[in-house]
């Protein structure tokens, strides 16, 4: 018997005490199966001795709007994230939902120098209050590790330390570089970093690592820092010079953090990151990698912590850690810079980081609530599901034989986590281990915009072909007789008279007639090559959201079958020729599907009698356990209750 | 089609232009004069297909793995 089953509900509110462990994309298939196959004691254990249970997730089933919908108890129409892409009606400009970053407004031009006026700032775009500032009002103590959808983190009297919606100091979410001698090698920017083309003289190359903007300079150049390696003529050993700092690195060996400062104005402004280099190949052929340059945690050139302290002190306790949202470079791996021993290395140094911090923080708890968060096994879920699926268009029996177990290694790391927790609990102890989504396979696309097109809701100028550049969003569109549009991940968004610039399709009758027009249209959708549907649920905005930001989002929100996704152009609005494709992208599974194909996982060492929890039930339950009665806003219940509760999503 | 449009300045306000030119760095009335029509520009008009900051978002966005 677990500790903390058969507690009294009459415990003070002063002594209770709350663990959340967030897992991020555990799927509970796969949990199920790893548990019985005797892989993961310690999950075996609190599912039969506490409870497990499916977790509701959110429409759609991505991580920004997931979390937010645990982290304010509302869905998206009350905390405004709907989607990983949002876009500006009136440009159809995407950008990223959970935050922006944005220079400073006005700037003193002295010459070739911009002197900014006032800083730069970071701006959360979730709306609503996160569950930790109710906390705080009733003074429950609390620490939150790397909850996403919290960057700038809010105003907390807790310690925080923001998550998913970090950018790297670039402002990117992550960019990497490739300093290589290569001809073949095309030089410029790939998906998630750039190739950047080096010499070999004397044994010796020179480049430069590519820092931030430099707003203090006109026209805003990258800040620029110099290195130097010197590569052993006859060995597969090269040394690394960066400022004040030399180290050698072995063919295939990664670097400790550096530490790297740019000058934006000599003498006067500077801002500090941190990367770390991999000595990819010395010969015939020179290949380094960089990581994206991360947000130094000992000084942070962004808000990153509440206090802002607590990043500095987490690297001083447990040693220095990606402050980068999403760390798991799957680009590198996905534009082949890294294959996949390289990139497990880097997936693996993330979860050691985490997991140091866990094991110094975790002891440290004795009061209030303790949330520790990992992304393990939703970006390795992404990364190697098609080492473990033969049905897979990627799937390879030769590294299927090396990585095909990695998913249920990372789980099993998870179980390890859990059995450090475990023995910890006691009477006052309620513990929850949870998950935003499941998983799913990801074998083919479906390109919305093109079928939009050979549908006739989206139109093009007269002349023009869609299918000359593929890369370009919404290209050769005339608006003026385009219906519809696909945006983001699962967003289906109408051409609507007084919200888009060029709005066509008149509010009301019109736009809901055409709304089940479109829907009954997808949901008829068979892939040819496999028979299946491929989209199995159709989402109206303004049925399944509920506040003030409810009409913010797209109108629909499609909901793909298992082994589809919304293929990878057509979500910034491009036209790839065809409707359907493989996906021979190494992301190889996901979740940004019809939410009902993809719940999450909830786990307690306490009886769960709620008919269907969901994640919108949890920061009511958090509340609950401090005696907190939940906001008005919140449409969701304690899942310690019974009571029948609607289901909001 | 593209084509090019003379615009007279002259005066003080032709000075101050000069000045705020030379103040700023730039190589010439006319390379500041452009410069603060196109950030003017911005500001009133939709950004074009393709611009650059398109393609900055659309770098940005990619490091979160789910496009390309």
């Amino acid at each position: 018997m677990i500790t903390g089953c058969q507690r009294a509900s009459s415990t003070a509110a002063g002594s209770k005490k709350l663990i959340i462990l967030g897992i991020d994309g555990m799927d509970p298939q796969l949990l199920r199966q790893f548990m019985g196959e005797g892989k993961m004691p310690n999950f075996a254990k609190l599912a039969s001795e506490g409870s497990f249970r499916e977790l509701g997730t959110s429409i759609p089933p991505q991580s920004p709007v997931a979390w937010s919908n645990l982290i304010t108890g509302m869905n998206a129409g009350g905390h405004g994230i709907f989607d990983f892409i949002h876009r500006d009606p009136k440009t159809l400009e995407p950008y990223f939902s959970a935050s922006r970053v944005e220079g400073p407004k006005h700037a003193l031009h002295l010459g070739q120098w911009v002197i900014p006026l006032g800083g730069g700032s970071a701006e959360q775009l979730r709306k609503g209050a996160a569950f930790w500032e109710i906390l705080d009002q009733h003074h429950v103590r609390n620490v939150l590790f790397r909850i996403p959808s919290n960057f700038p983190p809010v105003p907390a009297k807790g310690e925080t330390l923001s998550g998913m919606g970090t950018p790297d100091l670039r402002g990117t979410y992550g960019t990497f570089s490739f300093y290589t001698d290569d001809p073949t090698q095309a030089a410029g920017a790939v998906e998630g970093g750039q190739i950047i083309p080096v010499e070999v003289e004397n044994s010796r190359v020179t480049a430069n690592l590519i820092g931030p903007d430099n707003s203090f300079r006109k026209g805003s150049p990258p800040a620029m820092e110099p290195f130097s390696v010197a590569v052993d003529p006859l060995e597969a050993v090269a040394k690394v010079s960066v400022q004040d700092q030399e180290f050698v690195l072995r063919e295939g060996e990664w670097s400790d953090w550096v530490h790297v400062e740019f000058d934006l104005v000599p003498w006067f402004a500077s801002v500090k990151g941190m990367c770390r280099f991999y000595l990819k190949q010395a010969h015939p052929r020179f290949q380094l990698y960089v990581s994206p340059l991360n947000i130094d945690p000992a000084d942070p050139a962004l808000p990153i912590s509440t206090p802002s302290s607590y990043s500095r002190t987490l690297a001083e306790e447990a040693g220095e850690y990606y402050t980068q949202g999403i760390a798991e470079d799957t680009k590198a791996l996905s534009d082949a810079v890294l294959d996949d021993k390289e990139y497990l290395e880097q997936a693996r140094t993330v979860l050691a980081e985490h997991r140091k911090i866990f094991d110094a923080e975790f002891p440290k708890f004795h009061e209030g609530l303790f949330f520790f968060y990992f992304s393990s096994l939703d970006l390795n879920s992404h990364m190697f599901w098609r080492l473990m699926d033969p049905k897979h268009p990627e799937y390879d029996a030769a590294l299927a034989a090396q990585y095909g177990s990695t998913i249920e290694k990372f789980y099993q790391q998870i179980d390890q986590v859990l059995g450090e927790v475990l023995p910890k609990l006691d009477e006052q102890t309620t513990l929850l281990v949870l998950s935003d989504h499941g998983f799913a396979p990801y074998y083919r696309s479906f390109n919305l915009n093109t079928w939009l097109l050979q549908n006739g809701y989206i139109k093009l100028k007269a002349g023009s072909d869609a299918s000359t550049d593929t890369n370009q969003p919404f290209a050769n569109v005339d608006w003026s007789a385009t219906r519809a549009y696909g945006l983001g991940l699962n967003g289906l968004y109408l051409n609507l008279r007084g919200r888009e610039a060029g709005g066509i399709v008149q509010p009301g009758t019109e736009a809901d007639g055409l709304i089940k027009e479109i829907d009954q249209k997808l949901l008829a959708v068979r892939d040819p090559k496999t028979g299946f549907a491929v989209i199995t649920r159709m989402d109206i905005a303004s049925e399944v959201y509920q506040g003030p930001y409810a009409r913010s989002g797209p109108d629909v929100i499609v909901g793909y079958n298992r082994g589809y996704r919304a293929g990878w152009k057509t979500i910034l609005g491009a036209f790839p020729p065809d409707v359907l494709e493989d996906n021979s992208n190494p992301w190889s599974g996901d979740h940004c599907m019809d939410s009902s194909l993809v719940p999450g996982v909830l786990l307690s060492n306490r009886p769960i009698p709620a008919p269907a929890p969901a994640l919108t039930d949890i920061a009511p339950t958090i509340l609950a356990e401090f005696g907190i009665a939940k906001t008005k806003d919140m449409m969701g219940h304690s899942v310690f209750q019974s009571a029948p509760q609607a289901r909001k999503n | 089609m593209f084509g090019s449009h003379k615009v007279k300045i002259e005066g003080e306000l032709l000075d101050k232009a000069k000045q705020c030119a030379d103040a700023c760095g730039y190589e010439s009335v006319d390379e500041f004069v452009i410069h603060m029509l196109e950030k003017e520009i911005k500001k009133v008009l939709p950004p074009d297909e393709g611009t650059p900051s398109k393609e900055l978002v659309k770098k940005r966005l990619q490091g979160l793995g789910y496009i390309e």
